[in-house]
Parts: C-alpha cells; sequence; structure tokens
C-alpha cells in the first residue's frame, strides 16, 4: 500500500517537473519582454527629445501665424506672328501674248523658319500677238478672254537668310527664297492645271512688315494656238506684306 | 497708270492702317535664365548672327513668337530673338519651366489644327486640293477641304466637309478614315454634249495615312469615295486620290 502511495507520489512529483521549468521560463520570458519595453520607452523619449530639439532648432516659437497667399502667377498669352498677308505688282510675259501688268494678293503661313506655305491670287490682262499685230484687224480672243487670272498654293524654302546695311546704324534681315506649287490658270475661257517655280528676296525693315522681290515661271499646257504646247510665263513683281 | 496708282493707295492704306503689333504696349511675359547664357540673333533664324547675349539670373520679356523663335527684351532695353530651345531653358517668376507649345513628334499626335496642300486625281481629272482641320481630340477632327479639278472634258471645283478619325494617332506611320458631306459644281467644256453647269450634293467615305516627317511636317495621302446625288436617274460614283503636305499647330 505504501509502496503504491509512494509510486503514486514520485508521479506526481515526475509530472510537475517539466511544468517548474516552464514556470523558470515564463519567468524568464517576462523578463525579456519587460527588458524589451524598458527599451522601447527608453528609445522613444530619447527620438521624442531629439525631434524636440530639431523643432527647437528649425522654428522659434512664432508670435503671430502669418496668413500669406502664395501669389499665383498669370502667364500671358504670348502672341505668334506667322501669318503674312500681302500684295504685288509686277509682270507677267505671257508666251505669245506680250509682257502685261499683273497685280495679286499673297498670304504666307511660316511653320518653321525654314519652310513656309503660300497662297497666291494674281490677274493680268493679255496684249495682242504678233501674228494680230501684223494681220491688222485679227481678233484670236474676245476682251473677257484676254482676261489672265492665276492662282497657286506653294511651298516656299528660305535659304541665303543674312542681313543688308542701310547706313552705319540700320541694319535689315533679309532671306533669299525658293518658291514650288502648283494651281491653275483662267486664260482664253479655259481652266488649266498649272505649276509654278521660283525665288524671291524678303527684306523686313521692321518686325511686322516685308518687302519682297519675287520671280516666278507659270507653266501650264494649251492648244491655243492650234498644237497642244507647254507655255513658260515669266512673273517678276514687287509686293508688300505684313506680318499678322 | 491708274491701276498704279490704285494699288499705291492700297499699298500705303494698308501700311498705315496695319497695326504695329510688335510696338503695341501690353503686359509680357518675363522669364528668367537658368543656362550660362542666353544667345540674341538679329532675326528669326540660325543664319542671322548673334549679336548680344543675356547673363544667367538675368530676366527677359517674351514680345512675341515666329515659327520656332522668341523675340525677347533684356533688362537693359536690348531686343533680339532666342531659341525655341534655349527658351526651354528659362523658368517663370515662381521658379516653374517655362513651357510652350514645340513642334514635335508629340504635336503630331495631339494638336489643335493642321492644313495641307494636295494634288491628285479627281474622277481622271488633275486636282488641286488644300485643307484645314480642326481636332476635337487626338483622334477625331472635323475637316473642311476645298478643290479644283482640271480634266480634258471638265473642270469643276468641290468642296467637302466632314469628320476624320485617326485610328492610331501615337503611330508615326497612322492611318485614318473619314466620313462626310460635300458639293460639286462641275463646268463641262464646250464641245461636250452636256455643256450645262450644274452643282450637285455629294456624300464620301475614305480612308488614308499620314506620315510624320520633322517638326511640324506630314505626308499625307488620301482616297476617297463619292456618291454623287444627280439630278438624273442614277447616282455618279468618282473616285479621288490625292497626296501631299501638311502641318500642324
Amino acid at each position: 500500500m505504501e509502496t503504491g502511495i509512494r509510486v503514486l507520489l514520485l508521479t506526481a512529483v515526475l509530472m510537475t517537473l517539466p511544468g517548474c521549468a516552464s514556470v523558470r521560463n515564463w519567468f524568464h520570458h517576462r523578463s525579456e519582454v519587460r527588458q524589451q519595453k524598458a527599451e522601447a520607452k527608453e528609445e522613444a523619449a530619447q527620438q521624442d527629445a531629439q525631434a524636440a530639439a530639431a523643432d527647437a532648432d528649425a522654428t522659434p516659437p512664432r508670435v503671430v501665424d502669418p496668413e500669406v497667399e502664395r501669389r499665383k502667377i498669370k502667364v500671358p498669352h504670348i502672341r505668334s506672328s506667322n501669318i503674312e498677308i500681302g500684295i504685288n505688282d509686277g509682270f507677267i510675259s505671257i508666251e505669245d501674248f506680250g509682257t502685261n501688268n499683273a497685280y495679286g494678293l499673297t498670304a504666307a503661313y511660316h511653320i518653321t523658319e525654314d519652310f513656309f506655305f503660300q497662297g497666291e491670287y494674281g490677274r493680268a490682262y493679255a496684249g495682242r500677238t504678233s501674228f494680230e499685230t501684223l494681220g491688222g484687224n485679227i481678233q484670236l480672243l474676245t476682251s473677257a478672254e484676254r482676261q489672265f487670272t492665276y492662282y497657286d498654293i506653294s511651298l516656299g524654302y528660305n535659304f541665303l537668310p543674312g542681313e543688308t546695311f542701310i547706313g552705319r546704324g540700320h541694319a535689315l534681315t533679309t532671306a533669299f527664297y525658293f518658291l514650288g506649287g502648283i494651281g491653275a490658270t483662267k486664260f482664253a475661257g479655259d481652266d488649266r492645271f498649272t505649276v509654278n517655280f521660283g525665288g524671291g528676296y524678303r527684306v523686313l525693315p521692321s518686325d511686322w512688315l516685308a518687302i519682297h522681290l519675287q520671280v516666278q515661271d507659270r507653266v501650264f499646257r494649251t492648244d491655243l494656238l492650234g498644237v497642244s504646247k507647254l507655255t513658260n510665263n515669266m512673273e517678276a513683281s514687287l509686293g508688300a506684306t505684313v506680318f499678322f | 497708270m491708274i491701276r498704279f496708282a490704285l494699288a499705291g493707295l492700297l499699298l500705303s492704306f494698308v501700311l498705315l492702317t496695319a497695326p504695329p503689333a510688335v510696338s503695341r504696349e501690353r503686359e509680357h511675359l518675363q522669364v528668367y535664365i537658368t543656362a550660362p547664357y542666353l544667345e540674341l540673333r538679329s532675326g528669326p533664324g540660325r543664319g542671322y548672327p548673334i549679336f548680344h547675349v543675356a547673363e544667367r539670373d538675368e530676366s527677359v520679356e517674351v514680345l512675341f513668337r515666329r515659327t520656332d523663335w522668341f523675340k525677347v527684351r533684356t533688362e537693359r532695353g536690348v531686343e533680339g530673338w532666342a531659341a525655341q530651345r534655349d527658351m526651354l531653358r528659362t523658368v517663370l517668376a515662381d521658379g516653374t519651366a517655362f513651357k510652350f507649345d514645340i513642334g514635335d513628334r508629340a504635336g503630331f499626335t495631339s494638336h489643335h489644327f493642321e492644313m495641307g496642300i494636295f494634288a491628285g486625281e479627281y474622277s481622271g481629272s488633275t486636282l488641286v486640293s488644300t485643307y484645314a482641320s480642326y481636332s476635337l481630340n487626338s483622334q477625331l477632327a472635323a475637316e473642311l477641304s476645298v478643290g479644283q479639278f482640271l480634266g480634258k472634258y471638265t473642270n469643276g471645283v468641290v468642296g467637302d466637309l466632314g469628320l476624320t478619325h485617326v485610328l492610331v494617332p501615337e503611330w508615326r506611320l497612322s492611318p485614318f478614315l473619314m466620313l462626310g458631306t460635300g458639293l460639286v459644281h462641275v463646268s463641262p467644256k464646250a464641245t461636250l454634249v452636256l455643256p450645262s453647269e450644274r452643282t450637285d450634293q455629294t456624300a464620301y467615305v475614305g480612308g488614308g495615312v499620314r506620315y510624320y516627317l520633322t517638326r511640324r511636317f506630314f505626308l499625307r495621302g488620301e482616297y476617297k469615295s463619292h456618291i454623287v446625288f444627280t439630278k438624273r436617274n442614277a447616282n455618279e460614283e468618282v473616285d479621288e486620290w490625292k497626296l501631299g503636305f501638311a502641318f500642324f499647330f
């Protein structure tokens, strides 16, 4: 009986021993947690102190809290001045019909410093052919048919930009340009597809004014005098344009 | 002689009444130079000489712009032309960068206006044509085009108004589709059986491609299939092909 009780008690003691070990561990763990907490507290306190020190350095205590609105900058619109509109007057040599006065309107848009598009519309009045002059009373065309009107849309290329000097104090910017385009010519009661090409010289007395000297050939096919042929119609004109 | 006098009068009228836009007093934008210096040229182009240099931290007034050049006035009152790429290195008074529209590939993808000229064929006749378009967004644009066709038997004028849809605007070679309506005025040459001039309404559907070249330029080729609503029993179908140069701004 006694042996039975002893065995029971010993078993109970043996069973509790690992428990004691865990209790010891538990206490150990508790102390670790406590230590961590203390460390965290200490760190926080240190950080607080540092932040407070930094604050003290950066901003002195404010007496008045200023309410200043940041000035908003209004960006004014920058005007573009790429459009050029003007008039011109000059001469055109209409093949077989002599050299005649021609005048017209031009409008151009400058896309880059090198390239521009230009539209032109012009009128001239064709004179008499040598045949008509020599033949006396012969009239090849009626008065209305002698009206020579043309338009073209061209691409221009500025080359040789430079300056021209007037006296000592004035320099005007200048440029030579090539022109090439397509359009139509109405002459002798018919419209004809026309190719134009040529060049010009542009002088700018001021930023908004330009003087042009322009020479162009207008080429179209016609069968007016019996055979179909290409005619070259050279035009030289002096013009003034305004930049907008 | 009277014509010369009239031309002279008109010229002087234009010169006198035209607004000397540059000298007009207005509020100009002031920008500050952040690069070591800003070169000023005597004209709006790389070929014109540099005659003045403004230093870092100086300010210049931006008077106006022509193509890729800005006319500026320095603090000392010197006026000259500064290049776009140099102006990109200036800042506003609040320190933010001076931003403006530069004609580049991004502009090709998204812009407000387009204009161009074409040569082509309209129903077998030679066509001279021009167009202008306004972009509603980067893909959709309202477009107006006018042209004149010059043929062996007929001449005429065409005008179209419609919508253009660019499928993929960011591509360098980008296709587009067109749909719209218009008018055609045909004047047959006198020797024909039907010598009467006529104006008819048309409708068109078409497509084409545009190809970005450089700066503000692109090539554009297109095809339109027109239906002409004639007063006769049958409607006419007309093909239009054209190729040309265009630019955006």
